[in-house]
């Protein structure tokens, strides 16, 4: 219980640092919102009409108060730039970049943790050398270039799914969406599983050489028999650690994939906004994700407990 | 309202070559000038896809900054009392016709009968009147508030005749009013929506498409599809690649010729070359050393390989210029050899003023278009003893730093407006060109009897500012558009700041 408040008071914590930090750090930046909304044409005072109509000329701690009154209120604001409602802007976007980190993370550990193990079982044979290679190759190759493979192979070859975009009507029409995400899904989770996989293969190489494990083979148990039945549940605890982080970094990696395939989801939304200046979609963006890091990283937290009743005595001891 | 906001993923022109080469398309192009012509049997049910990288940033009428919602909504969903057509030329809309009286400052225009909104109020006299108060207003923020400010006062005649009373002459009126567009009278609404066009807004999902579709009670010649949906990009490799695969009809504009690989020799698309009036600058601090001084201007400008540059950037598409003033505008006079290359005389200018060990910073907002001039650029002023410093920044800061600071010494930038030329006689202006004669010729010419004066005084403004090279202007842009073999009715140029969609259609 105790532990427990103190989880949630840390994460409030750092929610608000992170709240500062993104505040003062755009409003450091040069340019402003006024200036990329009006653009060429409109006078000085046109621009300070806008400035103040926007509250942007106000000094940063004033900016900072209200804009903190409003979240704690539930209101993440206005667009600057297009003045929707910024809590609008998002929702809008939720419905597309979550699936496609959430299909990607999952499709991402079925490739990589049996991939992983049987890389770190084989580590000579040419299996274990055949997948090391090729998760190095996944991990040096960028990300948009998969992408952009991709889609010359199976939408501009062979025509089998969309190049990119999303259904107009969004999920209405379930069969359509599901299409539109296969091909970025796939691209996000190479680049995921290629990284999974080296952890995977080496926190299991790390298990095999345990004593416990030789002991088990000593005792006439197979190699795999005594993985299964002793060594993988050693090996899960570093791995939840990284596919903790995987799985954050799978919402941030968005960025770069949801361009490639032109999906109007939140890394779209996070690009157009920093470069207008669109102070208030970023801040509700950034503190979003910095919600959905450190929930993650609670989560491992107990995950990995869970797994390994030696953490939680430690922990317990410590507190 | 006068940048285009261009970006571009890096990845851009090299897979789009790749991209090319792995498709091998095969067959015959069909490239076609002029306006495209309606063929075979029109669609009327039929929607049309159109692909672009240039979004509104918001749908807030009267509110300069991006292209974007004008290029979508003016003329088509909503319509001002005249309107500048494909060709560029002034057009009644709204006013069927309007008369001036003899001292030039009062215009009588007469409304067109049967005009509905698209909640189907029909178009009063109020509505006029409120919509340029609205655009001349304290609270405009208009990029054309200042020039329509020779506005005095909007008065409702009566239901059909609305009188503007002005300050004084004013030869672009007509021309200025064309941006402002007519809504109900009392309408604020942010993203107000209901205008008298040929289409009605749908919807804007911002980051992703802006849809319109007919509107049946249109007054004047219905469109001919069933409606539109812009769909905007990022990546321009995305955007052909929807163009590939049949999610798009039409995409406005290729940004490079490398995208144009895959279209080319490709039965199934028609590649067509348009005017458009986007002038790539090299603009000066004029107000600052070295560049007040015009030798110094004049000598950087005869440095530039200009052809060289259009050539590398797009492959024989586009003109060299030498001025501000693209072909399409009425006082268009060609002075590209004004200042032609020779770089033997930019070093003799450069001596002349008595400057040596040029040292110029360029700010500029990254795209592989503007990296390759740049890089011309330098190689190009290097070689007059003019070395080039880079420095990089994005949208918003340009805006602060170079548009409202003047904070810089020279910047690239691609100016989208037609009749720009004006801003050369505002001092104030972010190159800050000022020439009292210049802002004297502007000044007469809008207070001109007739037009062939004010084109005639416009076209020594152009003469002059080419002259002394208020700016090195290097070129324009083509209007490059591409689109599916069974779609026509599109314009080909690009010379207003609306993209009229109403014609288009897809045969069935």
């Amino acid at each position: 219980m105790r532990l427990a408040l103190l989880r949630i008071g840390s994460l409030l914590i750092s929610l608000a640092g992170a709240s500062v930090v993104v505040f003062v750090v755009l409003r450091l930046l040069p340019g402003d919102a006024a200036g990329a909304t009006l653009g060429v044409g409109t006078t000085t005072d046109q621009l300070d009409q806008l400035r103040s109509e926007l509250g942007t000329d106000q000094p940063v701690v004033t900016q900072y108060v209200q804009w903190l009154g409003q979240v704690v209120r539930g209101d993440l604001g206005t667009s600057f730039v297009s003045r929707l409602p910024v809590a609008d802007l998002i929702t809008q976007k939720l419905p597309i970049t979550v699936p496609l980190s959430v299909a990607a993370f999952v499709l991402a550990v079925l490739v990589s943790v049996p991939l992983g193990v049987i890389a770190a079982v084989h580590r000579h044979g040419p299996v274990g050398v055949a997948v090391s290679a090729v998760s190095q190759l996944g991990v040096a190759v960028p990300v948009f270039w998969v992408g952009v493979l991709l889609v010359l192979v199976f939408a501009l070859r062979l025509g089998v799914l969309p190049a990119g975009g999303f259904p107009r009507t969004g999920w209405e029409d379930p069969a359509a969406a599901v299409r539109a995400l296969v091909l970025p899904v796939v691209t996000v989770a190479i680049a995921m599983s290629a990284v999974m996989v080296r952890y995977v293969r080496s926190a299991t190489l790390d298990v095999l050489d345990q004593d416990y494990l030789r002991t088990a083979r000593a005792l006439g148990y197979g190699r795999w028999h005594a993985l299964a039945r002793h060594g993988l549940r050693n090996a899960a605890v570093p791995v939840v650690a990284i596919l903790g982080i995987e799985l954050a970094t799978s919402l941030l990696g968005a960025v770069v994939i949801e361009n490639v395939f032109a999906l109007p989801g939140l890394g779209t939304l996070l690009l157009d906004s920093v470069t207008s200046r669109d102070l208030p979609v970023v801040q509700a963006l950034v503190l979003l994700l910095t919600a959905v890091v450190l929930v993650t990283n609670t989560l491992v937290d107990l995950g990995q407990r869970a797994i390994d009743p030696r953490l939680r005595l430690a922990k317990e001891v410590a507190a | 309202m006068s940048t285009r906001r261009s970006r571009r993923a890096p990845l851009g022109a090299a897979l789009a070559v790749v991209a090319a080469l792995a498709l091998a398309a095969c067959g015959s192009g069909s490239g076609s000038g002029g306006s495209t012509a309606d063929a075979g049997t029109p669609d009327a049910s039929a929607e049309i896809v159109i692909g672009s990288t240039n979004e509104p940033t918001g749908l807030v009428r009267n509110v300069g900054g991006s292209s974007g919602v004008s290029q979508t909504m003016t003329r088509n969903v909503f319509e001002g009392l005249t309107s500048v057509d494909v060709d560029g030329q002034v057009v009644p809309t709204l006013a069927e016709s309007w008369d001036v009286s003899d001292d030039g400052l009062t215009y009588t225009f007469h409304l067109q009968p049967d005009v509905t909104f698209h909640d189907g109020t029909p178009l009063t006299a109020d509505d006029v009147v409120w919509s340029i108060s609205e655009a001349i207003g304290p609270e405009s923020k208009s990029a054309r508030k200042s020039d329509l400010l020779v506005i005095q006062q909007a008065t409702a005649v009566d239901d059909s005749t609305v009188e503007l009373d002005l300050s004084r002459p004013s030869q672009g009126l007509t021309f200025y009013l064309a941006s402002v567009t007519i809504v109900k009278d009392g309408d604020t609404e942010l993203t107000s929506d209901n205008g008298t066009g040929p289409y009605r807004f749908v919807e804007w999902v911002q980051g992703d498409h802006l849809t319109i579709e007919r509107y049946d009670g249109y007054w004047g010649e219905p469109a001919k599809n069933a409606g539109v949906t812009f769909r905007f990009f990022q990546d321009t490799t995305a955007l052909n690649n929807a163009l590939l695969t049949g999610d798009l009809d039409l995409v406005i504009a290729e940004d490079s010729p490398d995208q144009l690989v895959q279209f080319q020799d490709n039965p199934d698309f028609t590649i067509t070359e348009g005017t458009s009036t986007t002038k790539q600058l090299w603009a000066f601090n004029d107000r600052e050393a070295p560049f007040s001084d015009v030798r110094v201007r004049q000598a950087l400008y005869k440095a530039i390989d200009r052809e060289a540059i259009l050539s590398a950037v797009w492959d024989g598409y586009g003109q060299v210029i030498g001025s501000m003033v693209p072909p399409t505008d009425p006082w268009f006079v060609d002075q590209a050899d004004v200042h032609a290359y020779d770089p033997d005389a930019a070093e003799a200018l450069l001596a002349e003023a008595g400057v040596s060990d040029l040292e110029i910073s360029v700010d500029y907002i990254p795209d592989d278009t503007t990296e390759a001039i740049l890089a011309l650029l330098t190689k190009n002023l290097a070689a007059v003893g003019v070395t080039l410093t880079p420095n990089p920044i994005d949208d918003a800061t340009w805006y602060q730093k170079v548009y409202t600071d003047h904070d810089f010494q020279t910047t690239l930038m691609g100016h989208v407006n037609p009749r720009d030329v004006l801003w050369y006689a505002n001092p104030d202006f972010y190159w800050g060109y000022d020439n009292p004669q210049v802002q004297e010729w502007v000044t007469q010419a809008d207070e001109a009897a007739t037009e062939a004066e004010q084109v005639d005084l416009l076209t020594q403004v152009n003469e002059t500012i080419g002259e002394e090279a208020a700016s090195a202007w290097l070129y324009l842009d083509p209007q490059i558009r591409v689109a599916r073999a069974d779609v026509t009715g599109f314009p080909v140029d690009q010379v207003t700041e609306s993209f009229y969609v109403a014609d288009i259609v897809r045969e069935s």
